[in-house]
């Protein structure tokens, strides 16, 4: 066993990433060396995803890093840290990760609705982790922080194209469904 | 009626994910458009996203196309949409290794931390560091220094956090600002003292009278931040590993203490801190035991996972103390998390007696 007592750092997050239900990246942050290259990160990316896509279990010990995780209809949030981490400070990133995006998609965690708030989510993990340190671990902050316009131009400044848009589109989804 | 069908899963993927397919060069010509006046906030800020999306996949963006992107976004600077700032100082970052010449923007960015927009100062602190180099930043020293007093909490944590990630190549610049550090400390905010603290313990960190001072200090009076606090106590663990007498030591009280504290994390992390001090007599290790003990019938596998998986370790060396867990142990043998229920078991092997085999 190696020695157990740990280096005191502020370095806490290996890295954290949105997966698709096809384990193919969304975002994807990596603070250290561990995965140098993209091509390592993706694989690395398709190991975890196959361990974790059917059992919901949480927490995971994967290639000498702890990852716990959670998901939302087809997306797959996760947070890495070093094997002798504190598990509970990593869940409390992961948790402050999904409910910041939670609350600016109002609720509707999945792909499409993240991919159409993009900018903002890139925003929030970067409110969340800078450079492996957690900035910031409070989801209503964050969301703040990114200061993401919830609305858009009032109803009432809207020009008629835009509402007849807007219109048209809930209908073509609503068929859709 | 089959191509119909895959003609609607093409267009459900499309739509889905308006960023596949995406393709560099014609991103990279679209970038062009910051180069436009008046600036289009939100076309701007959708071309960044597409950017900022083509990193994040791996696509290879070279030197010389990346350089030109970057000059054409400082263009940008022009517009006050919060927003659209924001993407560029997240894309400033982003860019940062790959272009050339990064440092124009180092004017922008200090008018911007030191403005009066709050929303733009935290963000530009960060942006700026990721870009400064030693000679510059002797230059911005005296803003830094104010960042990390600042009011604002998230001002003053990215200022500290900056100050961190400067501090290696830039000792001699960084061990400057202990004071202003040791001022935030004592901040309301919790991630403020979480990042003051960590940021004086990487400075002292090789001064063991200034460390041991340290933990004195802030021993006593409590930390408010949970993470703080763990990290205190990671500090006082590293601190207590080479004291011969641990049980006396009055750091020792202040490890048992965390055990009662309110917070799960701070509570394992003591007990797990307290299971692994080489020094330590068995019969100290019972309350840490205990807390242990209770987690591993929480409803939530991280703490079922967190308190089995330092048990094991405990068994390793010291079986008998683990005993009093094996029924709660026997209970995780079946449990839902594969790597808890593998964990219960190796642990038991270690610990249990031919009863509890049989069992």
């Amino acid at each position: 066993m190696d020695s157990i007592v740990l280096d005191a750092s502020l370095y806490t997050v290996k890295a954290i990433a949105i997966l698709d239900n096809d384990g193919e990246r969304v975002v994807a942050r990596y603070y250290d060396d561990t995965y140098p290259t993209t091509k390592e990160q993706k694989e690395f990316e398709k190991n975890l995803f196959n361990k974790t896509h059917r059992a919901n279990a949480e927490i995971i010990m994967l290639e000498g890093m702890t990852c716990v995780y959670r998901s939302s209809v087809d997306l797959y949030f996760y947070v890495m840290g070093s094997f002798n981490e504190n598990e509970l400070v990593l869940v409390s990133v992961l948790n402050a990760f999904y409910d910041a995006v939670s609350m600016m998609l109002r609720k509707n965690v999945e792909k499409r609705s993240l991919m159409e708030s993009l900018d903002a989510v890139m925003l929030a993990m970067d409110e969340i982790v800078d450079g492996g340190v957690i900035l910031e671990a409070d989801s209503s902050a964050i969301v703040q922080r990114v200061a993401m316009k919830i609305d858009d131009v009032p109803i009432t400044e809207q020009t008629v194209a835009q509402v007849l848009q807007t219109a048209k589109d809930q209908l073509k989804w609503s068929l859709l469904k | 009626m089959q191509y119909l069908r895959r003609d609607k899963k093409d267009e459900e993927e499309g739509l889905s994910n308006p960023f596949q397919n995406l393709d560099k060069g014609q991103v990279l010509q679209e970038a062009r458009v910051f180069n436009e006046t008046p600036i289009n906030v939100r076309k701007c800020i959708h071309i960044l996203t597409k950017i900022l999306y083509l990193i994040n996949q791996g696509t290879h963006i070279g030197t010389s196309e990346g350089t030109e992107t970057f000059f054409a976004m400082t263009k940008l600077f022009q517009s006050k949409d919060l927003m659209l700032r924001r993407m560029v100082y997240l894309a400033i970052k982003e860019l940062a290794n790959i272009a050339e010449d990064v440092i124009i923007v180092t004017s922008s960015l200090t008018k911007d931390m030191t403005g009066k927009e709050d929303m733009f100062r935290a963000s530009a602190i960060r942006a700026l560091c990721r870009i400064t180099d030693n000679t510059m930043l002797q230059g911005i020293e005296r803003y830094l220094k104010q960042a990390v007093v600042d009011k604002n909490p998230s001002v003053s944590s990215a200022a500290l956090v900056s100050s961190l990630h400067l501090l290696k190549p830039n000792f001699d610049v960084v061990k400057r600002w202990v004071n202003e550090a040791q001022e935030a400390v004592s901040s309301d905010n919790t991630m403020v003292q979480y990042h003051a603290l960590g940021l004086l313990y990487h400075i002292k960190q090789s001064d063991r009278l200034a460390v041991s001072k340290l933990i004195a200090k802030h021993s006593k009076h409590s930390l408010r931040s949970p993470y703080a606090v763990c990290m205190l106590i990671r500090i006082a663990t590293k601190y207590l590993d080479e004291e011969p007498e641990v049980a006396e030591s009055p750091l020792y009280d202040f490890l048992e203490n965390c055990l009662r504290h309110k917070s799960e994390m701070v509570i394992y992390e003591a007990a797990r801190a307290i299971v692994n001090l080489k020094n330590l007599k068995s019969k100290d290790l019972c309350p840490a035991i205990s807390v242990l003990q209770l987690f591993l019938s929480s409803p939530r596998p991280t703490l079922r996972f967190a308190a089995v998986r330092t048990l094991n370790k405990v068994a390793m060396t010291q079986p008998m103390s683990v005993t009093t867990c094996n029924l709660d142990l026997e209970n995780l043998i079946t449990d839902v998390n594969r790597s808890i229920a593998t964990l219960a078991i190796t642990t038991l092997l270690k610990t249990g007696n031919e009863s509890s085999v049989e069992r």
